[in-house]
């Protein structure tokens, strides 16, 4: 089963839709509570991401037989060092993002953390594609 | 689809006289739980949760709560009257609780006994059950029957949040019980009965998510007490029998919402309404709220003054009892009025009484037991909802185009009862065209779906 869902820049507000909408598909396959945590958290942080520090872009969501993968990609400014921005605290956001209750710097950490499978392709000046693996069964 | 004994039961009935089958009622239930079927709704017994909502917006007042026979009060020796504040705040402050209670002994009750009495006792019920989970960090109060089985069947992740014990009525009526019997009283001989504001309650006594038995033996619907209490009092009756006990100010506004959270430690939010109960919900559920401690959550707005068998105006209602608590705290400093402190023992029995061993998720969700056949489901479910026209009319008897895919799926509907789908001449799909344009799909979507067209008009609940 496949979604596409854009995001918008800088908006905050309709941010979520997407892991909302996930969240109801696994709900309907009976997959394990925990599982369906696990995806929504890293959904949501992965396309706050792309609202907050990039300029919108767009999520692809394919479910499987034992797995959700999961592509945010985004043609941001990419991230100049990945080893800084996986670290926990580690943070850019600007005032503003800061202001909407994030910039803690754990959302990338916390994508790793409940992921089980994770890649990050990153160019500055390009942008950035978060692909995030979840096993379902 | 599953058949088989529902999961729950209900009080809350449709007349299938008055109703119209206007779709409104449908159209707001939380669950998704009524259908339109031969021109009148139908309410599965599986997803509804008896949160009063379609029969607060149905405009034809064809759903009505079932209440018991008040002629069945006369069956026992001792009856009585299990009231909630609510209750009370349904009528003016200028007259007292001693006036008000006084009518309900007219009308044939020997007892009277108001179930916030019970307040310190349920802290500690709840307080327990905190501290025997430290895994959890949002516990969730159970005060409210209709979110207990909200959660249950649409966020089944939640159920252990929800502290696992029964309704402060099912306190009441085992500590009264126990006092008459204590008395000389004979368990049958004793009648107790409970004045309720909404449906939710109802069933929660009547058919318990604990599976316990009930020490409550019938349930007088808010509106029909008031009304009889109210005649009464306009004849003026001075002859006020003093009860002997009184609540507390703090006891007053325990059914408020905002009248528990601040007695817990941590957390005080008190959500109430239903929208902002789920949405609430789907956020603790994503670990996007950061609430430890207790929450309080009603499913009608401002708390039980708000439930569908309240009379006043829920806001009326609310300041009446915030006046009271105030007078009442007024008189209880000059000392001119003394409270029955309530009794704070809790003793093994009634934690037994009280304490539930499980909540069942119930997910409405859920396509199928397997996942293989659930997946297969979803996808197809998917595809009918991409063909259908998704202005959600309703004609078709489904609160929404997705909600008729996924009782396509099920086979409780055939595809056909979508009029978008179905159009018999040129001139019905022009008019339909000539109001929703390119929405009108082709009809190709039918041979798609030939094999499941499922005639079933009663659905299967
Ligand atoms: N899609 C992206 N495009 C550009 N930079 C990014 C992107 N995602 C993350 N970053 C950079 O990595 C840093 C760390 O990201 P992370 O999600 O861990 O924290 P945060 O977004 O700053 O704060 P939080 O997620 O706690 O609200 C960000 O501050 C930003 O500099
Ligand atoms: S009581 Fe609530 S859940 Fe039940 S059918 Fe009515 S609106 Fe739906
Ligand atoms: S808030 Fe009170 S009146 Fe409303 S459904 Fe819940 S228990 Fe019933
Ligand atoms: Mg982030």
């Amino acid at each position: 089963m496949h979604y596409t869902f854009n995001i918008e820049r800088g908006n905050f507000t309709d941010a979520g839709q997407a892991s909302s909408s996930v969240k109801r598909t696994l709900k309907q396959l009976g997959v394990d509570p925990a599982n369906i945590k696990r995806t929504v958290v890293a959904l949501f942080e992965a396309e706050i991401n792309a609202v907050a520090h990039a300029y919108g872009g767009t999520i692809d969501v394919d479910i499987d037989g034992e797995k959700i993968v999961m592509v945010v990609a985004d043609q941001g400014p990419g991230i100049p060092n990945l080893d800084l921005a996986m670290q926990e605290g580690w943070s850019t956001a600007s005032a503003k993002v800061r202001e909407m209750g994030y910039g803690a710097g754990m959302g990338l950490p916390n994508i790793k953390k409940n992921s089980d499978e994770l890649k990050i392709d990153t160019e500055v000046g390009v942008g950035t594609t978060v692909t995030m693996t979840v096993y379902l069964t | 689809m599953a058949t088989g004994e529902p999961y729950f039961r209900h009080s809350l009935k449709v007349n299938d006289y008055l109703c119209q089958g206007c779709t409104t009622c449908m159209r707001s239930c939380p669950t998704e739980a009524i259908r339109i079927r031969n021109g009148k709704a139908i309410i599965s017994d599986n997803k509804c949760v008896d949160c009063g909502e379609c029969m607060q917006v149905c405009p034809h007042k064809a759903i009505y709560i079932k209440q018991d026979d008040f002629g069945r009060l006369f069956n026992y020796r001792y009856r009585v009257c299990l009231v909630p504040t609510t209750f009370i705040g349904q009528f003016e402050e200028k007259y007292n609780t001693k006036a008000i209670y006084s009518c309900i002994q007219k009308l044939g009750f020997t007892h009277i006994y108001e179930v916030e009495h019970e307040m310190s006792r349920m802290i500690q019920l709840y307080n327990m059950y905190m501290d025997d989970h430290p895994e959890i960090t949002t516990f969730i109060s159970p005060y409210c029957p209709a979110v207990t089985r909200l959660i249950q069947v649409r966020f089944p992740s939640l159920v252990d949040n929800v502290i696992h014990v029964r309704a402060p009525l099912e306190l009441a009526s085992r500590v009264i019980t126990k006092r008459l019997m204590d008395e000389g009283a004979s368990r049958p001989s004793i009648g107790v009965f409970y004045v309720t504001p909404c449906a939710a309650k109802i069933a929660a006594v009547k058919y318990p998510v604990s599976g316990k038995e009930t020490y409550v033996s019938g349930v007088i619907n808010m509106d029909f007490l008031y009304n009889k209490v109210l005649l009464m009092l306009h004849d003026s009756d001075k002859n006020a029998q003093p009860i002997n006990h009184a609540l507390t100010s703090r006891d007053v506004l325990w059914s408020l919402s905002g009248g528990e959270a601040p007695h817990f430690k941590g957390a005080h939010y008190a959500v109430d309404g239903l929208k902002n109960v789920l949405d609430f919900l789907e956020k603790l559920e994503d670990d996007a709220v950061d609430a430890p401690g207790l929450v309080e959550m009603r499913m009608c707005d401002q708390g039980c003054v708000g439930g569908v068998l309240s009379i006043n105006n829920r806001f009326v209602a609310r300041k009446r009892l915030e006046y009271r608590a105030r007078l009442f705290e007024r008189l209880e400093r000059s000392k001119l009025r003394e409270p029955v402190p309530d009794d704070k023992t809790l003793t093994q029995e009634m934690i037994d009484v009280m304490t539930i061993p499980e909540i069942k998720p119930r997910s409405i969700f859920k396509l199928n037991d397997n996942f293989a056949e659930a997946f297969r489901m979803a996808e197809r479910m998917k595809k009918i909802e991409k063909a259908l026209p998704g202005v959600n009319c309703s004609a078709c008897g489904a609160p929404s185009c997705a909600a008729l895919a996924e009782d396509i799926v099920r086979g409780d509907a055939g595809i056909d009862t979508c009029i978008f789908i179905n159009r018999h001449s040129r001139a019905s799909e022009d008019a339909i065209r000539s109001i929703w344009g390119d929405r009108v799909k082709t009809k190709e979507i039918n041979k798609d779906n030939k094999e499941n067209n499922g005639n079933d008009s009663q659905g299967n609940h």
